[in-house]
């Protein structure tokens, strides 16, 4: 983590081209087909998608000259697949808020405060990294089970709140707020909440949007968690959903479709925050 | 920095302390603990002390489990490392358009694993586009996810095309941080594109390329999703996993302290790692 957190993409001049018409053919050729490849697979399940009850036969069915909604409308009769984008989206968005409002409190006191046992805590809550995740499942699956919270959204939501890498990105940032900052609002007299809140969070904002959508990206299309903390497929997530209807034998076409409604809202984030991912991931080897 | 301070932010980090105590800290001893003990949901705990280790290390599926994740992390993590570090450098030349190339590149790392396996398993089906394809030129059909010595490659070759994406734009952005100065310099000395990648980018790129290696070897040891939706394991445990043998044991017979000794040797293994990257990185230095 240490090494792709001091890393930062530094704006480059731009290279002088010599040969602009000779040199960018053979520069585009790789490029151009790592992304037909790249792409084929998400190809394939648009165009699998469109073709309801036809028999499958290769190539004529890669290139559909007719397109039917059927699957999508079976899929959404035959399943509770809005229901389950509901639920992902509510564990998705109800996470994101909660990790960033208890994180970035958490945050500022280790950044900014004194206290008796700061660095034992915090070091040990990072120490917490390197834990896989699998060994503490079954404790976790255990501790929610007992407190009766099994197929319910707050014992989906709650064990994930712990969010180690949001807490340490997070008070390295606000690390780099100057003090004077916070000085001179107390000396003005602002209390700490309103220190908190009006001049630390909305510094924060950045670092804040990065973690949103990493943590927003992570809980949409988290799998493993979801499957044991949910029974009743009322309480699915669309990773889940998507899975049973896979197991459950339907048409190819409508798995397809169900594979199309689980990843358009993702695509739609990263288009609408693209610079985002890119910023998260050179930040930090977040997930 | 003052004491005065010190009431409040206790209270500002008390919700983190309680949430990693109850839901991290606490369950990962409680892991820890589980795994010398016999413990299944209907009975009691039942201290064993270290019965469950004996029976893993006597058991061929735990084993073969091992076995299949190592023989995954060997081919997954160099292929997906030298494709990331071939686009990278790819990527690193300032193409029009080359912006929208990179973004095209990271919409596999967003897609959940559990649609991409949805969508690759009709790829690698007996009449999905692969088999299609190869039968044009008079080659197969491959048995990709239904032979056991084929399953993994096939796995792999898949984990390249969801993980390249990121990791090319961490190696990317460790690229683009090398100074102009130093590839001019050896330009002007005629030094050839091989012998300047071989002895100004490689040692310039160590760190951020040290860091992809040792994040693939850990996300490979860790390898579930895919697994659970495409192969379930088979054919004939051939791609049964390390994670999958814990979720088997843990969801399926609820041998819970028996799937917990299986965590506790994926945490040892983790930490090996982990400690081994330190080491080496320190050295660097």
């Amino acid at each position: 983590m240490s090494i792709a957190l001091s890393r930062q993409t530094r704006p480059r001049p731009a290279r002088r081209r010599r040969h602009p018409s000779r040199s960018s053919l053979w520069a585009h050729l790789p490029l151009a087909l790592v992304a037909l490849v790249t792409i084929f697979p998400f190809y394939v399940m648009v165009v699998l998608s469109l073709q309801h009850g036809k028999p499958l036969t290769l190539p004529s069915s890669l290139f559909p000259t007719r397109i039917d909604l059927g699957a999508y409308v079976e899929a959404l009769a035959s399943s509770d697949i809005l229901g389950w984008a509901g639920n992902t989206l509510v564990y998705s968005l109800v996470s994101v808020a909660l990790v960033l409002v208890f994180a970035s409190i958490a945050a500022y006191a280790f950044a900014k405060k004194r206290f008796f046992g700061r660095e034992v805590m915090f070091w040990s809550f990072i120490a917490m990294l390197m834990v896989p995740y699998h060994l503490t499942l079954i404790p976790q699956f255990i501790l929610v089970s007992k407190l009766g919270l099994l197929d319910t959204m707050t014992g989906l939501i709650v064990p994930t709140l712990a969010n180690a890498q949001a807490l340490f990105l997070m008070r390295q940032f606000i690390l780099g707020i100057p003090d004077e900052l916070i000085e001179a609002a107390k000396i003005d007299g602002a209390g700490e909440l309103r220190i908190f809140f009006q001049i630390v969070l909305p510094q924060c904002k950045p670092i804040m949007a990065t973690l949103g959508v990493f943590i927003f990206l992570w809980h949409w299309n988290d799998f493993l968690w979801p499957l044991v903390a949910t029974r009743s497929p009322d309480n699915y997530v669309l990773t889940v959903g998507l899975y049973s209807l896979q197991a459950k034998d339907v048409s190819l076409a409508v798995t397809m479709a169900a594979a199309v409604v689980t990843f358009l809202p993702i695509l739609f984030v990263y288009l609408l925050l693209q610079r985002y991912f890119v910023r998260g991931v050179t930040l930090s080897g977040l997930k | 920095m003052r004491r005065d301070g010190s009431a409040i932010a206790l209270v500002f980090v008390l919700p983190y302390v309680l949430l990693f105590l109850i839901f991290r800290i606490g369950p990962a001893i409680a892991g820890m603990l589980l795994s010398l003990t016999k413990y299944k949901i209907t009975g009691d705990i039942e201290w064993k002390g270290t019965d469950n280790f004996q029976r893993l290390f006597a058991d061929p599926l735990f084993w073969n489990a091992l076995r299949v994740t190592l023989v995954y992390t060997l081919i997954a993590v160099p292929l997906t490392v030298l494709v990331s570090l071939g686009m990278a450098q790819l990527c690193a030349r300032s193409v029009r358009g080359i912006r929208v190339y990179r973004a095209l590149y990271f919409l596999p790392v967003i897609t959940s694993l559990i649609t991409s396996g949805v969508i690759w398993q009709w790829i690698y089906s007996g009449n999905g586009p692969l088999n299609w394809l190869f039968g044009t030129i008079g080659v197969g059909p491959i048995p990709w996810l239904s032979d056991g010595s084929m399953v993994l490659p096939s796995l792999s070759l898949m984990s390249v095309w969801t993980r390249f994406g990121y990791d090319m734009l961490i190696l990317l952005a460790g690229l683009l941080a090398i100074p102009r100065e130093y590839t001019e310099a050896a330009m002007v000395d005629g030094a050839s594109a091989w012998s300047r990648f071989w002895h100004i980018t490689l040692p310039q790129l160590k760190p951020a390329l040290f860091f992809v290696v040792v994040l693939e070897i850990i996300q490979s040891f860790q390898v579930f999703d895919v697994i659970y939706v495409m192969t379930g394991g088979g054919p004939v445990r051939s791609s049964y996993s390390l994670v999958f043998f814990l979720y088997d044991q843990g969801f399926h017979y609820f041998d819970f302290g028996y799937a917990s000794a299986a965590g506790v040797i994926l945490f040892a293994i983790t930490l090996v790692i982990s400690l081994a990257q330190r080491r080496l990185f320190r050295e660097d230095k």
